[in-house]
């Protein structure tokens, strides 16, 4: 916690003050909890109701175990519904999509950064000016182009390079990676120049080592779109062996009974968040843009 | 005919010949593969595994054929998506709304001459079959089940709120007040209507308004003129209206789909709703019921001579781009499975060991596909292996034949559907919902509609 | 100072070079421009396939009339008049204005309250910044689907339930045309805010000390120090994330698709959910012109407002 250092907002002077330091520390509690009830609660009944026998959960929804868990929930949610093999589903878009986003925006941004062809101006106004169109735009003709591909005559339905693909261009990205390859030092580059580096050394030996903090920034961004896609993997992958949990849950719903049901959902919830806890400090620095945004 | 009938001939005796290559060879021949839709989404294991035995034993019928069986289920949205991106099964479900226009399009392969050559073709139900036909008179589907609209009611319920088990309701007034019983007395929910944007409140809606004499369309195709605000959605939209608001009688959740009304059924939270008469089979493989809550009884209908019940259905149609062996392949399938457990006893009988060995339903009353003599006849096969409780269908079974069975609004009748999806929401959650204005709108959205053929 | 760097001299002749070269293939490979295209290859393959092109396409088939099975044909503005004749789309622009007003009102206030508390806790504010992010974490479908739980209008539902316990009646949640809406957008905050939060406290954390010190040299209270230190301080974190809110929430379709299916009577219809009707929500086909004209209409609105902002908050910003 080394750099989270307190803003001193308030002094030192200021928090020896009684209503101060009561007033601030009744509110900094009321917000603990808050945040307790409010973040954790939902998933604390979560985690208790995926083992309560459904009826009790319609009945006494707040209540503890009247009668006993029902740990054939999450067995059920196992084999029946078969939870495991959508969430590999999920794991696997989601890694697609993280190699190729690095791959398009790190070669890119490269490119764009350091070796700087002649028609860099034009690729670089081309990348601005998508950042500016909202997604929605490409929904239709994405889907038509993924159905009924211009050249090659063979739908992309239910392939997963149809994820993979348009995850990589994200203009955001590559607008990071190279505002933050702009800011490395060019003597480093001249230097291994004169070394006779070529431009595949340079980018492999120097630039990608060096681009730690921006490709956690980048591959933190690509793994929570990847969770947070719903609408273009359900257009996309109507064979259900191959959906994602997000696809997946809701179409079973009403044919899944309610126990069973929260329970394949604590499955589903279960990899996030440990992976959540473990790796906190990544997670939280790089959605916190890692001052990748100036005030 | 004699041509088709050569055709016919011609591929039979190229069958033929090709099968006894195989034998004669003995080693894997040229085999067709195709695939079929099975069951819905989350359908239990059993049923699962019971399919899988149909297929086997079709297989092993079918040596040079393989089928590989693909989930399956036609939702109003879902389907286009499919449809356009091409990854339907070979052999794939429409209901009956969809199937012409579908026909017309293109978008299913031509069976005609297949279908012609069956033995059975001449006992074919005509209007059952009419709707399988496109308007150049190809037959492009064949049917998998017709379904009259039903009144399902929950027994236990019934006999906790001091009702007659045996005795469901036969009017509209009767169903309100069993209503009022049930929620008063048990406090579950009494009478539900369906309520979902997905084209099935306004399905439900439209079943309502049959009962009552009315019609929501006049004459057919582009033509067609809409005619949704008529009287009868008026008195329908204010018996929900009374049911919501004054006797408070029909529950507290109202975007009930097809797949949660049946799930909040077996769950027991539900005393009476309209859907198909043939959701038993779902209500077993999904949800698991327990038998002995369940009551069918036939729609109430108004003593109007336009009343009648709405029927439905669902066909099985082969995709557009099979080639011949696979649309051949494809067609010997529908046969085995859809279409012989009802004109073959040797085969009505194997099926239902199947499907009784899996613990699946045999017996859901359905309406006759083939003439009612047919009908009959194939019900006293399966008589043995009846495992649903019939008797608790029985005011069903003995009423429907008694009712006029109405065909689903003609021209583009999904869209008539979901322009009448928000005017039900509106009466089951505004108190204050302007019927009148609402209908005119959904009028003009579903005219529209008829007119651009969509 | 060095007058000019040996590097300058350097680049001033590599420059000079150039420009006395003749560009052949050959000299072309050799200086570089060959490996220069192959890295440049992901990018333009993958934005030129997924990206220009169907933003291309958008334009191009707003203006036609689309059906997989013939050729498309031109209808010139047809789809852009019926969308905006259609009587959804006035409901659907209505309906997405009041999300974004009411996320904004609930979503964007409240993190910043919290991120400031936040910042100033002395102990364990890892355990503060852990909890706000957990609900964000959570795969959103599933989010939504346990709202849903929650939100179950009958009097043993989870939220009614937990309300009953003070004595406030059943609410309908998701069964009310009044109720739909907001109950969509409290979901939405608890799900993302955490997010914001964490922009917010990293902002927060940059703010330079020596100020905060010199106005309390200069007598100035907790109160005025927030407003006269921190927020100015925090302005552009402020006002991007604003522009991003609003840009987000104006396409917002997972809630209103999983929760209502843009019900009850079209109470929580959004304009990307009419998008995804236009196009998906026909059973015998879909009406893509519509789809694309409503989704350019969309996108020329939001670039406009984004243009609007952004005159309007250069001033405030320069100060």
């Amino acid at each position: 916690m080394s750099d989270e250092r307190s803003t001193q907002l308030i002094s030192p002077s200021e928090w020896r003050r009684p209503l101060v330091r009561f007033g601030v520390g009744g509110a900094q509690l009321l917000l603990l909890v808050g945040l307790v009830v409010i973040g954790l609660g939902p998933l604390l009944w979560l985690a208790k109701s995926a083992i309560m026998p459904t009826n009790d959960t319609i009945t006494h929804p707040m209540s503890f175990f009247p009668h006993g868990a029902a740990w054939s929930n999450l067995r059920e949610a196992w084999v029946n519904v078969d939870v495991g093999r959508y969430f590999w589903n999920t794991v696997v878009l989601a890694l697609g999509s993280w190699v190729s986003q690095l791959v398009v925006a790190t070669t890119g941004g490269y490119a764009l950064s350091v070796l700087r062809p002649r028609y860099a101006r034009v690729v670089t106004g081309l990348l601005l000016t998508t950042l500016f169109v909202p997604a929605v735009v490409l929904l239709v003709p994405l889907y038509i182009e993924i159905v009924r591909p211009p050249l090659i005559h063979h739908s992309f339905i239910n392939s997963y390079w149809a994820i993979w693909l348009p995850a990589g261009a994200s203009a955001f990205n590559v607008v990071i990676v190279k505002r933050f390859f702009d800011n490395l030092p060019r003597e480093i580059f001249e230097a291994a120049r004169i070394d006779g580096a070529g431009p595949f050394t340079l980018f492999t030996k120097i630039v990608l080592p060096l681009s730690k903090p921006i490709l956690g920034v980048v591959s933190v961004f690509a793994v929570l779109a990847s969770w947070k896609d719903f609408l273009w993997p359900l257009l996309v992958l109507t064979d259900p062996n191959k959906q994602p949990l997000s696809v997946r849950l809701p179409t079973i719903q009403s044919q899944t009974e309610l126990g069973v049901f929260l329970a394949a959902m604590f499955i589903a919830c279960l990899v996030p968040v440990a992976g959540f806890l473990i790796f906190q400090r990544s997670f939280l620095r790089g959605s916190g843009l890692g001052g990748a945004i100036k005030g | 005919m004699k041509s088709i009938r050569m055709v016919t001939a011609v591929a039979a005796a190229g069958l033929l010949a090709v099968c006894a290559t195989a034998a004669a060879v003995g080693s894997t021949t040229k085999s067709v593969t195709i695939s079929v839709a099975s069951l819905i989404p989350g359908s239990t294991a059993a049923a699962i595994q019971q399919f899988n035995q149909q297929v086997a034993e079709f297989e092993k019928a079918n040596p040079s054929i393989k089928v590989q069986p693909v989930e399956y289920q036609w939702t109003g949205p879902t389907f286009a998506a499919k449809l356009a991106a091409g990854t339907l099964p070979t052999v794939f479900e429409v209901p009956f709304t969809d199937a012409r226009t579908l026909g017309d399009n293109g978008q299913l392969a031509d069976l005609t001459a297949g279908v012609k050559a069956l033995p059975y073709f001449s006992k074919y139900n005509k209007a059952v079959l009419a709707e399988a036909t496109d308007a150049k008179g190809q037959i492009v589907a064949l049917p998998k089940g017709a379904y009259a609209q039903a009144l399902h009611y929950n027994r236990k319920l019934f006999v906790q709120a001091g009702l007659n088990p045996n005795k469901p309701p036969t009017t509209w007034q009767q169903v309100e007040a069993d209503s009022l019983a049930i929620s008063q007395k048990t406090g579950k929910a009494g009478y539900v209507e369906m309520g979902k944007d997905d084209n099935t409140a306004g399905w439900i809606l439209t079943t309502l308004v049959y009962a009552l004499g009315g019609r929501m369309e006049k004459g057919i195709g582009t033509h067609a003129v809409a005619t949704l605000d008529n009287p009868q959605t008026v008195a329908a939209l204010n018996l929900l209206h009374h049911m919501r608001w004054t006797d408070n009688s029909m529950g507290s959740n109202f975007d009930y789909g097809w797949s949660d009304i049946n799930q909040a059924f077996a769950a027991g939270d539900v005393g009476m709703y309209i859907s198909g008469s043939d959701v038993y089979t779902n209500l077993v493989q999904a949800s698991n019921i327990n038998p002995s809550i369940y009551g069918l009884a036939p729609l109430p209908l108004a003593k109007n001579k336009n009343a009648g019940v709405l029927g439905g259905g669902t066909l099985a149609a082969v995709k557009p781009t099979a080639n011949a062996a696979e649309k051949a392949a494809a067609l010997k399938w529908i046969e085995f499975y859809y279409e012989d457990p009802l004109i073959s006893k040797a085969q009505a009988i194997r099926n239902a060991k199947t499907l009784v060995a899996n613990k699946q339903p045999v017996g859901v009353p359905a309406l006759p596909l083939f003439n009612k003599k047919q009908y009959d006849l194939a019900n006293t096969w399966i008589k043995p292996y009846i495992n649903v409780p019939i008797g608790q269908m029985k005011p069903f079974t003995t009423g429907i034949f008694n009712q006029q069975v109405i065909p689903e609004p003609e021209a583009s009748t999904q869209s008539v559907y979901h322009s009448l999806d928000a005017v039900v929401e509106a009466v089951l959650t505004d108190r204050n919902a302007n019927v009148q204005s609402m209908l005119q709108q959904a009028n003009t959205a579903a005219q529209q509609a008829i007119s651009n053929g969509s | 100072m060095d007058t000019i760097s040996e590097i300058e001299v350097e680049g001033a002749a590599l420059a000079a070079q150039r420009r006395h070269v003749r560009r052949t293939p050959g000299s072309w490979v050799r200086g570089g421009g060959f490996s220069t295209f192959v890295f440049m290859l992901p990018l333009l393959l993958v934005f030129g396939a997924f990206s220009w092109y169907p933003i291309v396409r958008t334009v191009v088939m707003s203006l036609q009339h689309t059906n997989l099975v013939q050729a498309p044909t031109w209808v010139g503005l047809d789809n852009f008049s019926r969308v905006i004749h259609d009587p959804q789309t006035p409901i659907a622009v209505k309906n997405t204005a009041y999300f974004a007003l009411l996320a904004l009102v609930f979503g964007y206030p409240i993190p910043l309250a919290a991120a400031v508390l936040m910042s100033e806790v002395r102990r364990a504010r890892g355990l503060y910044s852990a909890l706000a992010y957990l609900p964000v974490v959570i795969p959103p479908v599933v989010a939504v689907l346990l709202w849903k739980v929650f939100y179950d209008g009958s009097s043993v539902g989870v939220f009614n339930t937990i309300l009953g316990w003070v004595h406030l009646g059943p609410y309908p949640w998701l069964q009310s045309q009044q109720w739909a809406m907001p109950s969509l957008v409290l979901e939405s905050t608890w799900a993302n805010a955490g997010g914001t939060v964490i922009i917010y406290l990293a902002a927060l954390t940059g703010v330079n000390a020596e100020l905060y010190e010199a106005a309390s040299v200069d007598g100035a209270g907790l109160w005025r120090k927030v407003w006269h230190v921190t927020m100015p301080q925090l302005r552009g974190v402020l006002l991007v994330t604003m522009i991003l809110q609003i840009i987000g929430t104006a396409q917002v379709f997972l809630e209103p698709f999983l929760f209502t299916s843009g019900g009850p009577a079209n109470a929580t219809l959004t304009v990307l959910l009419e998008i995804y009707d236009y196009a998906f929500g026909n059973s015998l086909g879909g009406d893509y012109g519509s789809a694309t004209a409503l989704s350019l209409m969309l996108a020329g609105f939001l670039a406009l407002f984004s243009l609007v902002y952004m005159r309007a908050t250069r001033a405030w910003s320069q100060e």
